[in-house]
């Protein structure tokens, strides 16, 4: 993993001692709200409906057991005992007291960790694969790039006040993992026709308001150019973007309204500005960052196949975990597995102080010391030996985060919504807990398979409901809350964004609607390795609004 | 009717300001200003803001239901009692969060 050096430690122990001193002069009265406002969003602290927030970065969503200790640590002592893992793969406190910031600062910042960014018209965490660094379908990994990414866009003076917020996500496999092409700009790892690995550059994707299929602005960008060429976007943006409209003010509506061609021209005149400049990334120091990122010590293993089947047969639970949760690894061996986050009728994303402990103590002493973020809120061993999984999934057991449903219908996405959220029209998790409640049996869940439910509590989609097979947006009508619901999302390389198919519903409903869907999907596709996504592309969309709605 | 609502500095509780001009925790302490008593309930805004200490003050509408005090969104019911999916109690003031006008 990436350890900071002065200049990291520095900026990071620079801004603590600021933001410390600014909230001093808040309290004793010499800023106003107004005046601070600005300055506790620049250092991730928001107000939501009850408290402040405390949005944490947790860059390219990699973290060591000692961070994650820490921030169990910050739960118990400043929080009420449990951290919300998001989209954005940062973790979030919901009660922290504003006089007690400055000290979890302090504390985050002994981990070399800090909200630095998590707010703003800035450049925000660089996302990545969860499985970066372990995957077996992997390229190369992505994190050396994030991190130099991260450098670059830390506290950049040029980039600290953009039209709006700006969100980068790579991923080293051809498999989409991170969603990059609904990002402001998403990076793929690719191979040249000489075999040299550069950067595919897709730009103006997003959700929100107004979702958008990013478009591929450069089909290979080497290493040593990709920050030049990202400043040169970012410049162009910077320069074109609009500053007077907040909801056009993404660099997806400059790509559409400008159109690609004439973006992609701007960016190019000015990448040959800057190319070849002081922005080329120098070999030494792309091997130096590389180092840090090395593949940890693993055994050298015969490949080892799991005999799922009989494990499920001795143990149903545990058969399901490893069917469900593994993801296959480069080094012969080992697996990645996926920690859950949705437990049957949970909060997804949530994960209690003592739980983050359990991870951490799992993470040392079987994943090299490394865990995981994912965006889709849940936790990520990378590097664990085939031979330890059961005594991983034991501890994980008595750590309650055994579900083994990764990439089932009760693994859903779910932003905070109305229950925490000064943004949202509605509650999405007790439409979560609903829906999850509803499908809780393991053999209901084996049947549907692969399906992907997102769920926003408003139109700004934190929690992805339009990349989500099924989408749910909660909205508000006369008073109350109400449910839109999308099919056909897709955030990985098959990029497609969902459509309403109808009028919403009310709360207490949505199970059932979604029941109506699954049920039209079984009954309809081909087999059972048929996806539902791959059936509604196959079928389109009037057996499942009839489904919805009724034939009339 | 219109009560006035806000989140506490310190703990960033909900607070609601009570006939006494004391921001306070409970929803059914809140004053009710009626519709004639505009220039009062700016009077209080305004020396709600000089104290420095409530942020995100905001006026809401409240309807009285069985002798109960309801807003009318369902986003102030929700800060008045704390989140709902696991129900959480709200944020409380400490010791340091007493607020008056």
């Amino acid at each position: 993993m990436y350890r900071y050096d002065e200049f990291d430690a520095a900026f990071v122990g620079g801004r603590v001692a600021q933001f410390s001193d600014q909230v001093r002069r808040r309290i004793a009265g010499e800023l106003n709200e107004d005046q601070f406002r600005p300055l506790r969003l620049m250092n991730g602290l928001y107000l939501q409906l009850h408290a402040y927030m405390l949005r944490i970065a947790v860059p390219y969503g990699t973290m060591s057991s000692r961070q994650l200790r820490k921030l169990a640590h910050i739960a118990q002592t400043y929080d009420r005992g449990y951290g919300h893992f998001t989209t954005r793969q940062n973790i979030q406190f919901n009660w922290p007291k504003l006089k007690d910031v400055p000290a979890i600062l302090e504390e985050l910042s002994s981990v070399e960790m800090h909200a630095i960014q998590t707010s703003g018209n800035c450049i925000r965490n660089i996302t990545t694969d969860q499985f970066a660094g372990a995957a077996a379908d992997e390229i190369i990994d992505p994190r050396p790039v994030a991190e130099i990414l991260r450098q670059w866009s830390s506290l950049h003076p040029e980039f600290s006040y953009l039209p709006r917020k700006f969100k980068i996500a790579m991923t080293g496999a051809p498999n989409d993992r991170a969603a990059i092409r609904f990002h402001d700009i998403g990076l793929q790892a690719v191979a040249n026709a000489a075999g040299d690995i550069g950067w595919e550059v897709w730009v103006g994707g997003g959700l929100g308001r107004t979702p958008m299929i990013g478009k591929m602005i450069n089909a290979y960008v080497p290493h040593e150019h990709l920050l030049a060429y990202l400043e040169s976007i970012l410049r162009v943006y910077n320069r074109y973007g609009r500053r007077d409209n907040k909801f056009k003010a993404r660099i997806k509506i400059l790509v559409h309204e400008e159109g690609l061609e004439t973006i992609k021209g701007q960016v190019e005149a000015e990448f040959a500005e800057v190319r070849g400049g002081v922005l080329t990334l120098p070999q030494e120091e792309l091997d130096r960052i590389n180092t840090y990122f090395a593949p940890p010590a693993f055994q050298e293993l015969a490949a080892t196949r799991i005999d799922v089947a009989r494990e499920a047969i001795l143990d149903p639970a545990y058969g399901r975990w490893l069917e469900r949760n593994l993801n296959s690894h480069r080094q012969p061996g080992y697996v990645s597995l996926t920690v859950s986050l949705k437990p049957i009728g949970g909060a997804p994303g949530d994960a209690t102080a003592e739980q983050m402990e359990a991870v951490a103590d799992l993470a040392e002493r079987y994943s090299f010391d490394e865990l995981r973020v994912t965006h889709e809120q849940n936790l990520v061993l990378p590097h664990v030996r085939v031979s330890d999984l059961r005594a991983v999934y034991d501890a994980l057991v008595a750590a309650e985060l055994a579900d083994g449903n990764a990439g089932l219908i009760t693994d859903m996405i779910a932003c905070p919504g109305l229950d925490y959220c000064a943004l949202a029209n509605a509650r999405s998790i007790p439409i979560a807990q609903a829906i999850s409640q509803k499908f809780a049996s393991e053999e209901r869940q084996k049947e549907i398979g692969d399906l992907k439910i997102k769920i926003s509590g408003c139109i700004n989609a934190c929690g992805h409901h339009h990349v989500g097979h099924i989408g749910i947006l909660g909205v508000e009508k006369k008073g109350g809350e109400l449910y839109q619901i999308t099919l056909g999302g897709d955030a990985t390389e098959n990029a497609s964004v969902g459509k309403i198919l109808g009028p919403g519903f009310e709360a207490e409903k949505v199970p059932d609607a979604i029941e109506r869907l699954v049920d039209a999907y079984v009954a309809r596709r081909e087999s059972p390795a048929e996806t539902f996504i791959a059936a509604f592309r196959r079928l389109g969309e009037a057996p499942f609004k009839e489904a919805l709605y009724g034939a009339g | 009717m219109e009560i006035l609502t806000g989140n506490e500095l310190i703990s960033g509780a909900t607070v609601y300001l009570d006939p006494r001009g004391q921001w306070v925790e409970e929803l059914q302490e809140a004053r009710v200003f009626a519709a004639e008593e505009g220039e009062a309930r700016d009077a209080a805004i305004a020396a709600t803001k000089a104290t420095l200490r409530i942020i995100s003050l905001e006026t809401e509408k409240v309807s009285v239901v069985e002798g109960l005090l309801v807003p009318e969104r369902l986003r102030e019911r929700i800060r008045a009692t704390g989140p709902t999916a696991p129900v959480l109690d709200r944020q409380h003031l400490y010791e340091d969060g007493h607020v008056s006008i």
